[in-house]
C-alpha cells in the first residue's frame, strides 16, 4: 500500500520539477556545486558567460536547478529568470570577506523582487576549505541574514571542492518544499 | 456612461505573446517544446516574437537535438534585435560545442558564426578554436566556414587568434571536405582583403589537387576557383595543373565544369604549345555543349559564359555552331543569347547555314527576335566580307516579304553594310526606296535618310523623297532631324539647284529658329555658317570620305573579358560586368604604413592621417584630429580680446594637427638648408593674404611661383605689431596637387618693423585632396607669440606649368584628334588681351606654355600652343584674338577638362 501510494506520488511529481536559481557574485562556486549536486564530481570549470540549466534528483524530488553566470555584467539579466521560481540557492565565498558587502546588496535586492516573494532562501557560506573563510553564523551577519522576514531560509557551511555541506542543504531544501514551505 | 461598462476596457484575453511566454517557461518538456515551435511559425510568418528572447533562450540546453535547433534557428534571426540579452547563450555554446555528439559541436560553431553581435564574438573565439582542431572532419569543416564568418565580423580578433593559421593548416587535413571549406573560407577573406592572405604554394598546390579528385561537387568548386587564381610558373606547370583538373569536365554538376574551363582557360594563358592547346580547346567542347542540354535556365548561364569564352579562344567552338541553332521552344531569353554567339561563330564555312536559319527566324512571330535575327544578318555582312552579297540577298528577300518591322530593320542593318563596303551595293537603293512609305520608326527612317542623302546623286528623285521627310520636320523625333539636316545638305551640295536650295532653307530655319534642341540649333548653324563663308569648304567637310565601320558591336574590350573571364561561373560572367559594378563590399584597409613611409605620390590612395594635414579649420579650442574635416573653410579671425602679446603659445599648430612632427619647424640660421635658395626680394609685389588688420600687425604676402623647374612659395613677411616675432611654422591643408613645404620655412625673428621674405621649396603629391580639382589652397602660419594664422590662397596652375609641356606638330594634331570632343572646352577670356603676338609668344614661353603654331582668320589671330601640368597631363591650347583687343578665345583639349576652369584662370592671368 505504501509503495503503491509513493509511486503515485513520484508520478503526479515525476514530471514536476521544482525550479531552482543557483545565484551569487562572480567566483562564488555556482557552477562548480551544480555539478557536484547533479554528477557526483568536481568539473573544471570557467565563468559562466549565461547560464547552466540541469535536472538533479534527490529525496524523489526533480529540481531543475538553474546556475545563472555572477558576473557584473550578467547580473541585471537574473531577473529573467526569477517567474515560477521555487527556491533561491545564494552562494557566498565565505573567503572572499573583502565583497561580502556586495554579496550582502545583491542578496537584499533579490529578496525585494516580487516575483521571488515565495521562494524559499538557503545560502550557502561555501569554500570552507580555504583558509580565512567565516563560518556560517559570520556570513549570516554579514548577509544580515536576520532580516529576513515571511520567509523560510537556512544557511550551511559548504565546500564545493570537498562535497561538504551540500546535500544537508538540499535535504533542508527538499523537506522545506514538500511540506509546501515553496 | 454608466460606472459597469468599464468592463468593456479590461479583457481577460492575454495575447499570444505573453501566452507563448507562459509555455516557454512552463514546467513541461513537452509544452516548452510545442512552445518553440509556435514561436518560430510565428516567426516564419513575419510576427515579432524578439520579445520572447530570453524565454526561449532558456529552453536552449536540452538533450533534445530537435529542440536544440529551433532555438539555434531564433537566435540567428533575433540575436541582432537583442544585442545584450544575446549574452546569455555564449555559455550554452562553449557547453555544446563540447558536447560528445559532433552534431551538436558542429551545429554550436555553425550557430555562433551567424550570431554577428559584437559583444559576444570574443566569448566565441575559445570554442571556435577547438572545433577548428576537432577530431571530426564534420565539426572541422564546419569551423573553418565560421572563421570566414568572424572575420567580416572582426578582422583584428581573427588575426589575432592566428585563425588564419589554423586555416592555413587545415588545407593539408587528411580530410577533402575539411580542406575545401577551409579554401572556401580563405578565399573568402582573400576577396576582402588587400593583404596576401591566401597564396596557393607549390606544397598547398598539391594538397588541393589531390582534395579535388574526392571531396563534393561545392567542394570541388571551391578549389577549382582556388585553384584558377594561382599563377603558374611555368607551361610545364600549368600544363600540369590542367591535366590533374580536365577530369572534373566530366562532372554532372553546371557549377563544377564552368569552375574547371575558367581554371583551364586562365592556366591556358601560360602554355605555348599549341598542339597541348588545341587539344585542350577540343576537350572544352563537349562539356560546354552538354551544358545547353539541361533547364533553359541553366543554358542561359552556360550561354553567357560561352559567349565570353567564344570571345576568347573562338576555336573551342567553332565547329559546334549547330547546337546554338534556337530551338522553337527555346524560351525567348535563351534565343537572344544564342543568336549572339551565332554571330560570333559565323565564319566563311559556316555562313550559309547560319543564314538559312537567320532567314527562318525572321520569319517567326516574336517581333523582338525577328529584329534581332534582321540584324545579325547585317552583323554578319560586315563581319565577313565574302559574305556580305548572300547576306544582303536575304535581306532583300526578307524586305519583300513586306512585313513592316523586318523591313525598317533590315533598312537600318543595310546603311551600317553600305558603311561598311562603300560603293558596292547602291544597287539595291531602288528596292529600300520602294519601302519609303511603310517606314514609321525612327531609327529606320534616320537610316533611310541618311541612305538617300549620302546617295543623293545616284537617286533621281532624292530630292522629291526627302521633301516628302520635311513636311513634318517639326514632329520628327531629334533623331531623325538631325539625319534630314545632314542629308538636305548634302542633298545641296551635290545638287545644288533651286529645289535643294528652297529645301535647304526651310530646314535650316526650322533647325535653327523653330527648335529647342540645342544639338540640333548648333549643327543647323554650323552648316549655315560652312555654307555661307566658303560652299566649297563645306563640300570639303560635309562629303569628306568616311571611314569605313566594322562590326564590334558586342564585343568587350579586352581587359574587361579577360576579368569576366576570371569570375566565370559568377554572376559577374552573366552579367558581363565587373563584379566590382554590382557588388558593394567595403575592402578592409590595408595596415597603415608608418607615418614616414607613407607614399609620396599618394598612389596607394589619399593619405587620410591627420597628421599630414593642416585642418585649417579647426576650431581654436582644438577638436580631436580624428574628428576634423579637411574641407572646412578656415576661420581666419581669432577669437577676439586675444591679446597680441600673449604668452607663447607652445605648438599650438601642433596640438591642432595631432602630430607635431609633421610640422616644418624654422631652422636656427646657423644651419641653413641647402634646399632652400636665398631669399630675394621679388619684383612683383606678392598679392597680401592675411592683412595686418586680421594679423594683429602681422601681414603676410604670397604667391606661388616656378624657378628653375621647381615650384617656390614667395612669401613675405612684415611685422607692424609691438612685438618680435619668431618661430615661424608653416602648414598647408589638403590640397588638389598635393602642395607641401619640400624644407623648413626660414624666416629670421622679425624685430618690430622689421620684414623679411623668403622662397619656400615645395614638393607635390603630398597629402592629396580628393574630389573635383579646385585651386583652393589653405595655409595655416603659427610663430611664437600669436595664434594660429589661418588665410586661403590660389593655386596658380601656370607655377606648375612643366618644363618639358612642349609638343611636335603632328603629335599635336594627333592628341587632339585622339581626344574625344567632349574634352574640348572654350572660354572667352575677357580681361585678356593679345598687343603683340610675338610678345605673348615669349612672355608665355617663358611660363612653359609652348608656342606651336599660328594662323590667319579675317581679322583674327589664331595661336596653338600646347603646356603640360604634373603627372604628365596635357594641355593642348587654340588661343584666337583679335590683336590689340581685349578678349581672347581659349579653346582647350586635354584628357583632363576637370582641370580647364584653373587652366582658363592661369591663361588670364598670364595674357593679362
Amino acid at each position: 500500500m505504501g509503495i503503491l501510494f509513493t509511486r503515485m506520488l513520484s508520478s503526479i511529481f515525476g514530471n514536476r520539477e521544482a525550479r531552482i536559481l543557483v545565484l551569487g557574485l562572480d567566483n562564488a562556486g555556482k557552477t562548480t556545486i551544480l555539478y557536484r549536486l547533479q554528477m557526483g564530481e568536481v568539473v573544471s570549470t570557467i565563468p559562466t558567460i549565461g547560464f547552466n540549466v540541469e535536472t538533479v534528483q534527490y529525496n524523489n524530488i526533480k529540481f531543475q536547478v538553474w546556475d545563472l553566470g555572477g558576473q557584473t555584467s550578467i547580473r541585471p539579466y537574473w531577473r529573467c529568470y526569477f517567474p515560477n521560481t521555487q527556491a533561491i540557492i545564494y552562494v557566498v565565498d565565505s573567503s572572499d570577506t573583502d565583497r561580502l558587502v556586495t554579496a550582502k546588496e545583491e542578496f537584499h535586492a533579490i529578496l525585494e523582487e516580487d516575483e521571488l516573494k515565495g521562494a524559499v532562501v538557503l545560502v550557502y557560506a561555501n569554500k570552507q576549505d580555504l583558509p580565512g573563510a567565516l563560518d556560517d553564523a559570520g556570513v549570516t551577519e554579514a548577509l544580515e541574514l536576520h532580516k529576513i522576514k515571511n520567509r523560510q531560509w537556512a544557511i550551511f557551511k559548504a565546500s564545493a571542492i570537498k562535497g561538504e555541506g551540500l546535500f544537508e542543504g538540499l535535504d533542508w531544501l527538499s523537506n522545506t518544499l514538500k511540506s509546501g514551505g515553496g | 456612461m454608466s460606472g459597469h461598462d468599464s468592463k468593456y476596457f479590461s479583457t481577460t484575453k492575454k495575447g499570444e505573446i505573453p501566452e507563448l511566454k507562459e509555455e516557454l517557461n512552463s514546467q513541461y518538456k513537452d509544452k516548452r517544446k510545442d512552445a518553440v515551435k509556435k514561436v518560430i511559425a510565428a516567426m516564419t510568418v513575419g510576427k515579432d516574437v524578439s520579445s520572447l528572447f530570453a524565454d526561449v533562450v532558456n529552453c536552449m540546453q536540452t538533450e533534445n537535438l530537435e529542440l536544440k535547433k529551433l532555438v539555434y534557428l531564433y537566435l540567428i534571426n533575433y540575436a541582432k534585435s537583442q544585442p545584450d540579452l544575446a549574452i546569455l547563450a555564449v555559455n550554452t555554446f562553449v557547453k555544446d560545442s563540447q558536447d560528445p555528439n559532433p552534431l551538436i559541436r558542429a551545429l554550436a560553431v555553425r550557430t555562433m558564426g551567424c550570431i554577428r553581435v559584437d559583444k559576444i564574438t570574443e566569448y566565441l573565439c575559445d570554442p571556435l578554436q577547438r572545433c577548428l582542431k576537432d577530431d571530426d572532419p564534420y565539426v572541422r569543416k564546419t569551423a573553418a566556414i565560421c572563421v570566414a564568418k568572424l572575420y567580416d565580423i572582426n578582422a583584428e580578433l581573427v588575426e589575432d587568434r592566428g585563425f588564419l593559421e589554423t586555416l592555413r593548416d587545415l588545407i593539408s587535413d587528411n580530410n577533402p571536405m575539411v580542406v575545401a571549406n577551409a579554401v572556401a573560407a580563405l578565399a573568402e577573406i582573400q576577396e576582402n582583403n588587400t593583404g596576401p592572405i591566401f597564396e596557393i604554394t607549390s606544397h598547398t598546390l598539391s594538397k588541393l589537387l589531390t582534395a579535388l579528385n574526392e571531396c563534393t561537387e561545392w567542394g570541388q568548386v571551391f578549389i577549382l576557383d582556388a585553384l584558377s587564381r594561382y599563377k603558374a610558373s611555368d607551361a610545364r606547370d600549368a600544363e600540369n595543373i590542367v591535366e590533374r583538373v580536365t577530369p572534373r569536365l566530366q562532372h554532372a554538376n553546371c557549377a563544377v565544369v564552368l569552375s574547371a574551363v575558367k581554371m583551364i582557360l586562365l592556366q591556358m594563358e601560360l602554355i605555348t604549345g599549341t598542339d597541348v592547346v588545341r587539344n585542350l580547346c577540343k576537350k572544352m567542347a563537349p562539356p560546354l555543349v552538354t551544358l545547353l542540354s539541361a533547364e533553359p535556365e541553366i543554358q542561359y548561364v552556360a550561354l553567357r559564359n560561352i559567349n565570353l569564352i567564344v570571345q576568347k579562344r573562338p576555336t573551342i567552338l567553332a565547329h559546334e555552331i549547330k547546337v546554338f541553332f534556337c530551338k522553337y521552344n527555346d524560351p525567348i531569353y535563351v534565343k537572344m543569347e544564342k543568336l549572339e554567339i551565332m554571330i560570333k561563330l559565323a565564319s566563311d564555312r559556316n555562313i550559309d547555314q547560319v543564314l538559312l536559319e537567320f532567314k527562318e527566324y525572321a520569319t517567326e512571330v516574336d517581333v523582338d527576335f525577328v529584329r534581332k535575327a534582321v540584324r545579325a544578318i547585317g552583323r554578319c555582312a560586315i563581319k565577313l566580307e565574302r559574305a556580305a552579297e548572300r547576306c544582303i540577298s536575304v535581306l532583300l528577300e526578307l524586305i519583300k516579304i513586306k512585313v513592316n518591322y523586318v523591313v525598317q530593320e533590315a533598312i537600318i542593318v543595310i546603311k551600317d553594310i553600305f558603311r561598311r563596303y562603300p560603293n558596292t551595293y547602291e544597287s539595291i537603293i531602288a528596292t529600300l526606296c520602294e519601302s519609303l512609305d511603310t517606314l514609321d520608326e525612327p531609327e529606320a527612317k534616320a537610316s533611310m535618310i541618311w541612305i538617300i542623302g549620302e546617295y543623293a546623286e545616284r537617286i533621281d528623285n532624292a530630292d522629291e523623297l526627302l521633301e516628302s521627310f520635311l513636311e513634318s520636320f517639326p514632329e520628327e523625333p531629334a533623331l531623325v532631324q538631325l539625319q534630314l539636316l545632314t542629308a538636305t545638305v548634302k542633298l545641296f551640295l551635290k545638287k545644288p539647284t533651286e529645289g535643294p536650295q528652297q529645301m535647304i532653307q526651310v530646314v535650316l530655319n526650322n533647325a535653327t529658329v523653330e527648335t529647342d534642341n540645342p544639338d540640333l540649333r548648333d549643327r543647323a548653324y554650323i552648316y549655315w555658317r560652312l555654307l555661307s563663308t566658303d560652299p566649297e569648304a563645306a563640300k570639303d567637310v560635309v562629303l569628306a570620305e568616311k571611314p569605313v565601320i566594322s562590326d564590334d558591336s558586342n564585343q568587350l574590350d579586352p581587359s574587361l573579358l579577360d576579368e569576366l573571364l576570371a569570375n566565370i561561373a559568377t554572376l559577374s560572367s552573366v552579367y558581363h560586368k565587373p563584379p566590382e559594378a554590382f557588388v558593394t563590399r567595403t575592402k578592409l584597409a590595408a595596415p597603415k604604413p608608418d607615418d614616414d613611409e607613407e607614399p609620396d605620390a599618394g598612389e596607394a590612395g589619399y593619405s587620410e592621417s591627420p597628421s599630414r594635414a593642416v585642418n585649417g579649420a579647426s576650431a581654436p579650442s582644438g577638436t580631436s584630429p580624428g574628428s576634423q574635416t579637411s574641407t572646412r573653410p578656415p576661420a581666419p579671425t581669432p577669437p577676439a580680446g586675444t591679446p597680441a602679446t600673449a604668452a607663447p603659445v607652445p605648438d599650438l599648430l601642433g596640438d591642432l594637427i595631432g602630430l607635431d612632427s609633421a610640422l616644418v619647424p624654422v631652422d636656427t640660421a646657423t644651419t641653413p638648408s641647402a634646399a632652400a635658395p636665398s631669399a630675394t626680394a621679388p619684383s612683383v609685389p606678392l598679392p597680401v593674404l592675411l592683412p595686418k588688420a586680421t594679423g594683429q600687425g602681422l601681414q603676410i604676402s604670397g604667391q606661388l611661383t616656378r624657378r628653375d623647374g621647381q615650384v617656390f612659395y614667395a612669401l613675405l613677411f612684415e611685422n607692424s605689431s609691438q612685438t618680435a616675432l619668431d618661430g615661424f611654422m608653416i602648414q598647408f591643408n589638403k590640397n588638389t596637387f598635393g602642395l607641401a613645404p619640400a624644407a623648413p620655412l626660414q624666416v629670421p625673428q622679425l624685430h618690430p618693423g622689421a620684414s623679411s621674405s623668403t622662397l619656400l621649396p615645395m614638393v607635390l603629391f603630398q597629402n592629396l585632396l580628393p574630389g573635383p580639382p579646385s585651386s583652393l589652397l589653405q595655409v595655416a602660419v603659427k610663430n611664437n607669440q600669436q595664434p594660429v594664422w589661418y588665410f586661403n590662397d590660389k593655386i596658380q596652375l601656370q607655377a606648375l606649368f612643366l618644363e618639358d609641356g612642349r609638343m611636335e606638330r603632328t603629335i599635336f594634331l594627333e592628341t587632339w584628334k585622339s581626344l574625344p570632343d567632349a574634352n574640348e572646352i572654350a572660354k572667352d577670356l575677357q580681361s585678356a588681351v593679345i598687343s603683340n603676338v610675338d610678345v605673348t609668344i615669349e612672355h608665355l614661353l617663358a611660363h612653359n606654355v609652348f608656342f606651336i603654331a599660328k594662323r590667319k582668320n579675317a581679322n583674327k589671330e589664331i595661336l596653338y600652343l600646347s603646356a603640360k601640368v604634373p603627372r604628365g597631363i596635357p594641355f593642348l591650347v587654340e588661343l584666337t584674338a583679335a590683336v590689340g583687343i581685349p578678349s581672347v578665345k581659349c579653346a582647350i583639349k586635354t584628357p583632363s577638362p576637370e582641370m580647364a576652369p584653373l587652366f582658363f584662370e592661369a591663361m588670364e592671368s598670364l595674357l593679362k
